[in-house]
């Protein structure tokens, strides 16, 4: 028998190296201190899937550098060791690993651990994003897109809902940065956001709807913190669009030919 | 994008092969229960019943070139597992009287006595169709996707006139349309042959032109509405019989993978023997041999009544068992899950949405799974799916299993 290759870990493989120009990037301005941090989440979440490989039997994945990228990229800034750990315990153990791993979760690890750690320790600040670095998200996207491991459906409908907004003055361009990055780091996740086509583009537009929301009625707001919370709640709505995306289409097969 | 594929074509002319050896087989799948009509041992000439279906008598097998029964196999219950049978020149081929074809009921009894009916694929569940059913549709496949297939307007050349018959003949069998799905490119038929027939363009990726994925597109089949699925090569073979009485055996098919020197185009017999079609021209070494395409084929000795290609492979080399810690890192937890990619779409030819169909038929839903249209698909239509996921998820399976469950739940 021979087989193609769109495992799971081909497309863990191919989304890091989408991720390559933004992490580089990111390093490249950040220097030791962003390379501490990436380390130290992906030890934490090496160690969980280890525990869960044990203990369950599930296969460990790649998709431990993703989410450490993200949260290293977007975590609050001098947590400290002990909150940074919790959180991504926390988000890597409840978003993925009790769902059965990477490709079987409901939400985007990174999501719920940099969503923990803004709600549970206010205090800090959310780190900026620098623009040569959002930059760097461009062609990360247009390499995941052609690769078709990101949904082009969203990346379009996101970038097309921004500048739609972003003309009509709607958009602040302080939180277009942050937008950017979290769209490719944690949106743009094949395994949470919507696998329909409809519910692709409609996923994409509701981020970039959500984030207008917050930037314009979220007093005191970072832009990251906005980003994030938007991308929570887009990619919670993700099964709800897929359901409407659904019912469209059987309602549009109902209608040609009679029957399902 | 396009990936390159071993073995492709030298030679671009068609070689006349007919095999001293041949095998009858039911369509894959499926074991008919049937009654011999001649004993091991006895010549038969072409075209002349070898065995008939048990219930629907009509319905025959016929003997592929002019031979000597040399061997017949039957499960328990007396269905038909295969026949082989031996080349013996002299004889002639059957000729039918296609006097009375004139009328419905003389069609199909032609049709099935001269064996064309295994040739017939049908959707819900497969099979070959009961000898009395009425499709809600009939497509005719024009066109075919598959890598290597062979282009059925090749093997239509210089038949056109028995094509554009056998068009008409087909449409008498259905009140619903006959839809002829073809590449672009000039139509082969018009509705002057027959009426209600509709051209549907098909693109040239696979699974572009895949048979399900057609019906589910055009006319899903349901319980009540059957659809019926023919190729195009088949079509002008009705048609040739129609004229002359007598139905040509003969397919273009295409010889090829990976563990032939060249791969060529050879015009053969119905259950052709595949040793004999590979033979002198496989590299030095062990292989297998496939009837069908490398992505929706099987192993076997003979060429499958609707099969059009042979593909040899090199057997890969079993790897020994890997270390327990290798083991215990990559093969638990399987099936691995699958991430809804844009390769898996192209695998439904972005006809369906392929996350949501494939975790219904993962999870067994068959609820959703018929709303989504699983009746008209078949495992030559998502094995383009499991291929792409590395065939890991046994999507075949898991369709084979759930139209049995749905049989059996409107069967009771």
């Amino acid at each position: 028998m021979n087989r193609g290759l769109w495992t799971r870990e081909t497309v863990v493989v191919i989304l890091l190296a989408a991720y390559l120009p933004l992490a580089l990037f990111w390093l490249w301005f950040g220097g030791i201190d962003d390379l501490q941090r990436f380390a130290l989440a992906l030890l934490v979440i090496a160690a969980w899937q280890l525990v869960f490989l044990l203990a369950r039997a599930q296969p460990i994945s790649l998709s431990a550098a993703i989410t450490a990228l993200g949260i290293a990229m977007l975590a609050p800034e001098e947590l400290g060791a002990v909150r940074l750990i919790l959180g991504i315990s926390f988000g890597t153990v409840m978003g993925e690993l009790v769902f059965g791993g990477w490709g079987r979760n409901v939400v985007n690890p990174a999501t719920v651990t940099l969503a923990f750690l803004g709600f549970g320790f206010p205090a800090y600040a959310w780190p900026e994003i620098l623009v040569p670095v959002a930059w760097a998200a461009i062609p990360a996207a247009v390499i995941g897109v052609m690769a078709g491991v990101m949904p082009a459906g969203l990346v379009l409908g996101a970038t097309i809902g921004a500048a739609v907004s972003f003309g009509f003055g709607v958009l602040p361009a302080t939180a277009l940065p942050a937008a950017g990055v979290v769209l490719v780091l944690v949106v743009a996740d094949p395994v949470t956001s919507a696998s329909t086509a409809l519910g692709r583009w409609l996923n994409g537009l509701l981020f970039i709807a959500l984030v207008v929301l917050f930037a314009t009625g979220w007093q005191g707001a970072a832009p990251v913190q906005i980003a994030v919370a938007a991308a929570l709640l887009a990619s919670l709505a993700a099964p709800l669009l897929d359901e409407l995306a659904l019912a469209h289409w059987y309602a549009q097969r109902r209608r040609r030919h009679g029957r399902y | 994008m396009v990936p390159a594929y071993p073995a492709l074509d030298d030679a671009q002319d068609v070689e006349d092969i007919i095999t001293d050896e041949a095998g009858l087989r039911p369509p894959h799948g499926t074991a008919p229960r049937v009654s011999m009509v001649v004993e091991d041992g006895a010549f038969v000439a072409q075209g002349a019943p070898v065995a008939c279906h048990s219930t629907q008598t009509d319905i025959c097998f016929v003997a592929p070139m002019p031979g000597r029964v040399a061997r017949t196999e039957l499960l328990s219950g007396h269905r038909l597992s295969e026949i082989v049978l031996f080349r013996e020149g002299g004889g002639n081929s059957l000729t039918h009287d296609t006097a009375d074809a004139q009328t419905e009921a003389g069609l199909r009894r032609l049709m099935q006595r001269a064996g064309f009916w295994p040739r017939i694929g049908r959707r819900p569940f497969g099979g070959m169709p009961n000898a009395a059913e009425r499709p809600a549709a009939i497509f005719i496949l024009a066109s075919d996707t598959r890598p290597h297939a062979p282009d059925p307007r090749q093997a239509l050349e210089g038949h056109e006139d028995a094509f554009r018959r056998g068009c008409r003949a087909l449409s008498r069998l259905t009140e619903g349309p006959v839809l002829l799905c073809q590449a672009p490119g000039p139509a082969l038929a018009n509705t002057d042959d027959a009426p209600r027939l509709q051209v549907v363009i098909t693109g040239p990726r696979h699974p572009q032109a895949s048979a399900g994925l057609l019906v589910h597109a055009e006319y899903p089949a349901g319980i009540a509405t059957p659809v019926w699925d023919v190729n195009a090569e088949d079509v002008a073979a009705l048609g040739d019989l129609l004229h002359t009485g007598a139905l040509p055996q003969t397919r273009l098919v295409h010889v090829g993978g990976s563990a032939l020197k060249t791969g060529r185009m050879v015009r053969t017999q119905i259950g052709a023997d595949l040793r004999a079609l590979t033979f002198r021209h496989v590299r030095p070494g062990p292989h297998r041999l496939w009837s069908g395409s490398s992505l929706d084929g099987h192993a076997a000795r003979w060429l499958a009544p609707r099969h059009r290609q042979v593909t040899a492979f090199t057997p890969q080399a079993p790897d020994g068992a890997p270390h327990w810690l290798v083991a215990a890192l990559t093969r638990s937890a399987r099936p691995k899950p699958m991430i809804p990619t844009a390769a898996l779409d192209q695998a439904f030819a972005g006809r369906l949405p392929a996350a949501v169909f494939l975790r219904a038929l993962s999870a067994g839903d068959d609820e959703t799974a018929l709303k989504m249209g699983v009746l008209s698909l078949l495992e030559d239509d998502i094995a383009l799916a499991d291929y792409v996921l590395g065939a890991e998820a046994h999507l075949a399976v898991l369709l084979r299993g759930m139209l049995e469950r749905i049989k059996t739940e409107f069967a009771a």
